[in-house]
């Protein structure tokens, strides 16, 4: 079985000064790899500030995403572990771990996503993210 | 017995609407419910066929006097206390 998110889509340690950084840091690796222009991220910064902070779906986890479009070439994942809390405005500030997550349309991602949504239902989910001290050991916690 | 079709809704329909989605599949399944339920986005959510919108609280205000049918809100898509409580609420109330 593949990967739900690729090692090179997995980072710790980033520092972000607002939630739109911590967007763009978390998106870059899929902007390298090629699966989403640069578009893309700022779209789902857009979709931020015109729907609101409700992609921060439970305390200190964002899963930031925007609509299927052309600018999204292949459907991925990443996840970025920040090295302190951003606020988004949302009731589940900081935030820590950014996910971002790239859909050429509705149906094609949703086992990736499925996979990591199981774990996300374990409520101590998100603060072994935060307890993660590596890429690697990030890697292998979001893909066991 | 009719089966509920319950429509979860996020911004665009493919991201935390799915998570939301499946949280519901679960607890109806472990609770022995039968439910359809699909995602849709806050765009065109009130034009699609549906017995009711699973939303979350800051998109609700978006669609509020627009839905046809019943509107259930949620803080937190991904709490399971939540979600369990407002999907068990909804699926008793289904039919009666």
């Amino acid at each position: 079985m593949s990967d739900s998110i690729a090692r090179d889509c997995v980072r710790t340690g980033v520092h972000a000064g607002t939630w739109q950084d911590a967007i763009r840091l978390a998106a870059a690796p899929l902007v390298e790899r090629g699966s989403i222009e640069g578009s893309y991220v700022e779209r789902m910064i857009e979709s931020v500030n015109e729907l609101g902070p409700y992609i921060v779906l439970m305390p200190g986890f964002a899963l930031a995403h925007a609509a299927p479009g052309e600018d999204v070439h292949v459907s991925d994942l990443s996840v970025a572990l920040l090295d302190e809390g951003v606020s988004f405005g949302s009731d589940n500030d900081p935030v820590r771990v950014v996910m971002c997550l790239a859909c050429v349309d509705r149906e094609s991602h949703i086992a990736r996503l499925q996979t990591v949504a199981e774990k996300l239902l374990d409520d101590t989910f998100v603060e072994r993210m935060v307890a993660c001290g590596s890429d690697q050991e990030l890697y292998e916690l979001v893909n066991a | 017995m009719a089966v509920p079709k319950i429509q979860t809704v996020c911004g665009y329909g493919c991201g935390s609407s799915l998570m939301l989605r499946m949280n519901v599949e679960k607890i109806a399944k472990a609770n022995g419910y039968e439910v359809e339920a699909f995602c849709g986005d806050v765009g065109t959510c009130c034009g699609n066929d549906c017995d009711v919108i699973f939303i979350s609280k800051e998109l609700g205000e978006r669609i509020e006097g627009r839905a046809k049918v019943p509107v259930v809100e949620f803080d937190n898509f991904m709490n399971k206390a939540e979600v369990e409580e407002k999907t068990l609420a909804y699926l008793e109330s289904f039919g009666k």
